[in-house]
């Protein structure tokens, strides 16, 4: 499987640790990545100057490749990568299937070694993407000459294959979708469905004038016909991407045998008895003018072949997009069920804020409910007041049960106070208790003027 | 708002107001005990006749009443898989956190996607009037913000597959 960066994350930052390490330690990594590739790092103190980096990747078509080692072109692309800094150790470390000794005294300083680092960990990548466009470059091999357009299975990942079809006109690369739950077949069939439906509009414009054409089918398409059942079933549908061709005088033989033979004998009128149909041929002017089966006109344009989408740049972008072509869904189905359950959560909250508006009204009571202690309170202030002319009352301390007043009259002096503390659970009609002072007379009636109940 | 769907929400409307006229009752089975006599329905006489208000066969609302208790089902439209789909998640979302609507019910009546159940204790402790506004904007939220979930993930999709697309170019 493919990741959206061409460079393996931990593999990078390894690699780095390494390389920023200013002694040589002995070190010992073991990477998994995606459930089949391998990485195994090993550096030496006996040998400072190097790092081995195996690597282990699943091929991508055991049909196409013939042993379980990499292919020329793919070690001719890792080499590429730096010949300075990297070199390949034969044979392989034992269980991998490339070994590379990276000489990191050799890096270049400052940003062009994290640039070339990041190379080095993308080589996962470039064995990936290298098989497949060895694929895609060999259009012309035997078989479409022959007119066979064997689907060719590419398997990079055990539970995600897709299958690449090599016509004369086009390379089809077809996709089985599946998925584990219901909700994503249905946000991917969607998603789906879009480039079938709109981007017809869409190619219309500069921006997608050259993509590929995109189809979605519940059903494989016919160019799948013959293969195993197990890899046709599924249940988000086949998407297929058809990279186009332009035909050239060149590749001409690879059109369709009766038009090739016209084309060879430079035959102006062509009659097919096969498919019915008469065809008049303007070498000259490279267009045939042709009669259906059902008397309907047709032209056909014979420009120059480039291929379009495997030819340069281009082709590694093509190759990396189809390898990343789940993990982008994927990502996709994944991202937009978040997005689902966040708006989810905005409207919950809108909700509830409409619900709680209802009891409004009973918010209310219950502050003024809350608020009625304090108003027993502030009358008690408001009597001490009243009563200040003959007796001045102070409230200590009151709780629920308890409360303590304490009294000064004029004709005891300046400062001196009597202090009472009254309990609940004596009652209204209880003499005062006797903790703290003892009663004086008249301090009873002038508490009793006050208005404070003992209750 | 649609007229067709004004009609509707304006007919649940006149309907619960008039059905929204609850006492407390204790139940007549068990002794000191109250409960909702429309989730019970052991005392027919107890149980006023259930009113169905259709807009279309896909969208349509129970209300079933009693003495003590409302039950209101809903039926929201899922024109397609999408639809149905997001429904399901959203309503299903929603009746998990049934605490925090307090008249909301965990699992709705059989053939309904979603139910409230209104007792007289919320009608003692909330405004009939803005419950019943609640109700009916509950139903507005939902079909506004499905469509509008759906739009948003077609234009997500849209632009994703515009992107990937470019790509190749």
């Amino acid at each position: 499987m493919a990741c959206f960066e061409h460079a393996s994350p931990a593999l990078k930052e390894i690699l780095l640790r390494l390389y920023r390490d200013e002694r040589a330690i002995d070190a010992d990594h073991h990477l998994h990545e995606f459930g089949s590739v391998e990485y195994y790092i090993q550096s030496l103190v006996s040998d400072p100057d190097h790092t081995y980096l195996s690597i282990s990747t699943p091929i991508l078509s055991q049909a196409f490749l013939i042993s379980t080692r990499l292919s020329r072109y793919t070690i001719e692309k890792v080499k590429a990568i730096s010949t300075e800094v990297v070199e390949i150790v034969e044979p392989p470390k034992e269980g991998y299937q490339l070994t590379l000794r990276l000489n990191f005294a050799r890096l270049p300083y400052g940003k062009e070694s994290i640039k070339m680092i990041t190379d080095i960990a993308s080589v996962q990548g470039v064995i990936l993407s290298s098989q497949l466009e060895e694929m895609l470059m060999n259009v012309n091999s035997q078989d479409v000459a022959q007119g066979m357009y064997k689907p060719i299975k590419l398997v990079y990942h055990p539970r995600e294959p897709f299958y690449v079809i090599k016509q004369p006109q086009k390379i089809m690369a077809v996709f089985p979708m599946r998925f584990k739950e219901k909700t994503d077949v249905i946000i991917a069939t969607a998603f789906f469905q879009f480039p079938q439906q709109e981007l017809m509009d869409v190619a219309n414009t500069k921006a997608c004038a050259k993509a590929p054409h995109c189809i979605w089918s519940p059903i494989p398409p016919p160019e799948l016909r013959g293969e195993a059942i197990e890899d046709l079933s599924t249940n988000g549908g086949f998407v297929s991407f058809a990279l186009e061709k332009k035909m050239d005088s060149k590749n001409r033989l690879n059109m369709s045998n009766d038009l090739k033979w016209a084309f060879k004998n430079r035959r102006g009128l062509h009659v097919n008895s096969e498919d019915t149909y008469i065809s008049v041929l303007l070498p000259s002017l490279n267009i045939g003018i042709g009669v259906g089966p059902t008397f309907t006109f047709f032209i056909m344009a014979f420009t120059d072949i480039t291929s379009r989408h495997i030819e340069g740049k281009r082709l590694d972008k093509t190759v990396w997009n189809l390898l990343n072509f789940y993990a982008f869904v994927k990502n996709h189905v994944k991202s937009t069920r978040g997005f689902i359950q966040r708006r989810m959560r905005t409207c919950l909250k809108s909700l509830v804020e409409v619900l709680q508006k209802t009891g409004l009204q009973d918010d209310q009571q219950i502050k003024e409910v809350k608020g009625y202690k304090r108003m027993k309170k502030m009358r008690y202030k408001e009597t001490i007041t009243a009563t200040d002319q003959f007796v001045e009352l102070k409230q200590v301390d009151s709780d629920a049960q308890r409360l303590v007043i304490a009294i000064s009259r004029p004709h005891w002096g300046k400062g001196a106070i009597r202090q009472w503390t009254a309990f609940a659970r004596d009652g209204p009609h209880s003499p005062w208790p006797a903790t703290g002072s003892r009663p004086i007379m008249g301090a009873s009636s002038a508490i009793a003027m006050a208005g404070i109940q003992f209750s | 708002m649609a007229n067709p769907l004004r009609l509707y929400l304006t007919c649940i409307r006149n309907t619960l107001e008039a059905a929204m006229c609850l006492q407390n009752f204790p139940c007549q089975e068990v002794e000191r005990h109250n409960k909702p006599e429309v989730e019970l329905k052991t005392s027919p006489e107890l149980l006023l006749n259930p009113v169905t208000i259709c807009k279309n066969e896909a969208e349509k609302c129970l209300i079933e009443t009693s003495i003590n208790s409302l039950r209101i089902s809903l039926k929201v439209k899922q024109s397609d898989e999408l639809e149905n789909i997001l429904t399901k998640k959203f309503l299903r979302f929603l009746s998990m956190r049934a605490e925090a609507f307090q008249v909301l019910r965990r699992k709705p009546v059989q053939g309904y996607d979603i139910s409230f159940l209104i007792t007289n204790y919320h009608c003692e402790d909330m405004q009939k009037q803005k419950l019943i506004d609640f109700i009916v904007q509950f139903m507005e939220d939902i079909d506004k913000e499905i469509s509008d979930l759906k739009l948003s993930m077609n234009t997500r999709g849209r632009l994703v597959a515009t992107e990937f697309l470019k790509q190749f170019i």
